[in-house]
């Protein structure tokens, strides 16, 4: 089967799974080999590769180990594997990932074939994979590079944590976006945002947007629900809102907004800049953004993810750029990422390939 | 009209002799009494339970509204003049969220209740080996103080960090020890280390508090009691657990693995909802309240972070959260936020 055919299969079997995978066209699938290995044939013939040709050749076998039990991961790592054209091992979490059988379901036989999946990693799987595509925690990825013998291909994507910035937004035209990106998923992803650092164009100006995305929570929450949350979620959530609410009582620099009869959204206001460890399920911080965001996050940065800004301009990339983020994109966009996306700043399909040259 | 000095004695008086007699009074009776104090002393409480729509006078103890623990590390909850505090306990606080601190303008209730409790309780009366820090070497730990009302001076046996194990080799009539339960973990890995083994005299008893916060250690209760038996030689149902923290000055305790908590008459634990805050159906699972009479400075209800079961008038405590498992990427991202 050549890329382009498998392109084809991939889209058709990803199609139904847009709200969470983005439109997944056969065309914008060849475009993202093409960016990643310059040609979207490289892996069918002899591509032009300077003054000589070169061919891509894609690993045997790879193992993917899946950690979340978000769909998004274990299908985005899935999905480079098979436009490569590779046998793939999926290592999943316990309990599965639906949407990774539906898609497979939705797979002609012979690319459904390159498909092995389980919820425990089997003993022969490291020595089988040609390379080994890691999601999960530090630990987790230490403690399988430790296992991986040299000379395969290892990759890690360690867990992230996202943040907005809006710069300038007199109309609140970006809150119905931030309330889609921290709701999309219930916040389970490292897309995420944790929370939105407002710049004050005008005194009051954070407060206020915090006050103007609750409103777009709880109209985002009406026509979107917020899935069912476990007992220990419900107790995470209402600690934090009853800690903000005794806070809200006696200090001013603190404002908290909550809606629907389960816990379904909480916006917090925060003057302090720190960078929260969010209790998530739809909880999101809003703090006027600092005059040196660099030096408030400190060594926070380095987990840094994705940064949602408003507007989103090269020049505001360049002025954040040091906050070490690997993806900058809209308020109201973080949630989908294109297929070219550097998940965690690394290429997903360049590493994995090999090239063989011609010169003749 | 008592100025703030001589209504805090007052209640000082009023609370520890009800510790001494707890037949004298009734729960339902002095908390609302309780709350109408403190919210009238105490600018932040009052500030906390207006916001929640509960005024001074309430009726029914339920009522009363329940601070956050997290509070404590933020709010000046003292329902006293700041100038008359005698002692401040600190919880022992996680990076970037400080500490919570809980003030104290005398600690004969403290001491009484912690005491009287004992008794109640029917816990063993010692003697004691202690293996944790005298408030000598930890002054504002509220565990140290509570074992030090309880033990003597030389009944601890932990200095500088380490255990004098030849002190439990000594022992020759039973003897109760009291500890953390990271404190006997050490000692136990440590006595592995040795290859040493004890049977303490028949009859010695142990207890336990506090949970491995920080130490990334996690234990259940039916394997440390375990331990306990293999090194020690103490019965499993001669272990008892305490349940209490800085933000209180009363106790909770259980006895043997599968024991429920239980606390002493001026103080109540109250499973709840967590979205609703009323109390849960017998056997069902919630968030832990725990109103106390004997906090006479600072709060009378304090919303625990922990998870229990309600069995009657006592609970089963679940501790903090053992059903959160990581669902997606940016949940183990607090992990490292949290360290």
């Amino acid at each position: 089967m050549k890329t382009e055919e498998r392109a084809q299969a991939i889209a058709l079997a990803a199609a139904p799974m847009s709200d969470f995978l983005g439109r997944t066209q056969p065309e914008t699938l060849l475009r993202w080999v093409e960016a990643e290995l310059g040609d979207a044939g490289a892996l069918d013939r002899w591509v032009k590769y300077g003054a000589a040709r070169t061919k891509a050749v894609a690993p045997d076998n790879i193992l993917h180990v899946v950690s979340g039990n978000t769909p998004h991961a274990a299908l985005q790592s899935l999905i480079s594997g098979l436009i490569l054209g590779s046998s793939n091992l999926v290592k999943l979490p316990r309990g599965g990932i639906p949407e990774v059988d539906d898609f497979i379901s939705r797979l002609p036989a012979d690319l459904a074939a390159k498909i092995t999946m389980g919820e425990e990693l089997r003993d022969d799987w490291i020595g089988r994979a040609t390379a080994v595509v890691v999601y999960g925690s530090d630990e987790t990825i230490a403690a399988l590079r430790a296992k991986v013998p040299s000379g395969k291909i290892f990759i890690g994507h360690g867990h992230k944590a996202s943040a907005g910035i809006v710069w300038k937004d007199e109309n609140y035209v970006s809150c119905a976006g931030a309330a889609r990106d921290t709701s999309l998923f219930d916040q389970q992803g490292c897309l995420s945002p944790r929370v939105f650092y407002v710049r004050e164009t005008k005194p009051g100006f954070a407060r206020a947007y915090a006050e103007q995305l609750a409103e777009e929570m709880e109209r985002y929450g009406r026509i979107h629900p917020h899935g069912p949350l476990s007992v220990a979620e419900k107790v995470e959530i209402s600690d934090l809102r009853a800690a903000y609410n005794f806070r809200a009582a006696g200090d001013l620099r603190v404002a908290i907004w909550a809606g629907g009869p389960e816990l379904d959204w909480t916006v917090v206001y925060e003057e302090d800049p720190w960078f929260p460890s969010s209790a998530l399920s739809r909880v999101i911080f809003v703090k006027p953004l600092p005059a040196d965001l660099v030096a408030e996050l400190g060594p926070h940065s380095a987990h840094l993810g994705a940064i949602g800004l408003w507007p989103c301009t090269e020049e505001l990339a360049d002025r954040f750029f040091a906050l070490g983020a690997s993806r900058f994109c809209p308020i109201g966009r973080m949630q989908d990422p294109p297929w070219t996306w550097h998940n965690g700043g690394v290429a997903r399909l360049a590493p994995l390939v090999k090239w063989v040259d011609f010169e003749g | 009209m008592q100025d703030r000095a001589e209504q805090t004695g007052w209640w000082e008086k009023t609370i520890a002799a009800w510790i001494a007699a707890p037949e004298a009074r009734g729960f339902a009776d002095v908390l609302p009494q309780l709350h109408a104090f403190h919210f009238r002393q105490n600018a932040a409480y009052r500030a906390f339970a207006e916001s929640a729509d509960v005024a001074a006078e309430v009726t029914d103890w339920r009522s009363i509204p329940c601070v956050p623990q997290d509070a404590f590390k933020h709010a000046d909850l003292r329902s006293f003049p700041t100038e008359e505090t005698v002692k401040t306990f600190r919880t022992s606080g996680t990076t970037g969220e400080g500490f919570g601190q809980h003030h104290f303008r005398t600690l004969d209730v403290y001491e009484a209740a912690v005491r009287e409790g004992w008794k109640l309780g029917v816990l063993p009366r010692g003697p004691f080996l202690v293996l944790a820090p005298h408030p000598d070497e930890a002054p504002h730990s509220s565990l140290s103080h509570m074992l030090a009302t309880l033990a003597a001076r030389e009944d601890f046996i932990a200095r500088g960090g380490r255990i004098d194990i030849a002190r439990l080799q000594a022992a020759t009539q039973a003897v109760c020890l009291l500890g953390t339960a990271l404190g006997f973990l050490r000692l136990f890995e440590e006595m592995q280390t040795l290859g040493m083994r004890l049977q303490l005299p028949l009859g010695s008893t142990a207890l336990e508090t506090g949970g491995y916060k920080g130490s990334g250690r996690d234990i259940a209760r039916t394997d440390l009691y375990a331990m306990f038996s293999d090194h020690l030689g103490i019965e499993t149902g001669n272990i008892f657990n305490e349940y209490g923290m800085t933000e209180l000055s009363s106790q909770f305790y259980a006895r043997g693995p599968r024991g429920l908590h239980h606390g002493p008459p001026w103080a109540r634990a109250v499973v709840a909802d967590p979205v609703t805050l009323g109390e849960v159906a017998e056997g069902e699972t919630g968030i832990l309240l725990v109103y106390d009479a004997a906090n006479v400075g600072s709060v009378a209800g304090i919303r625990t972070r922990d998870l229990a079961v309600r069995r009657g008038e006592a609970f089963e405590l679940l501790g903090r959260d053992p059903a959160a498992l990581p669902r997606g990427c940016s949940r183990a991202a607090d992990e490292w936020l949290a360290r």
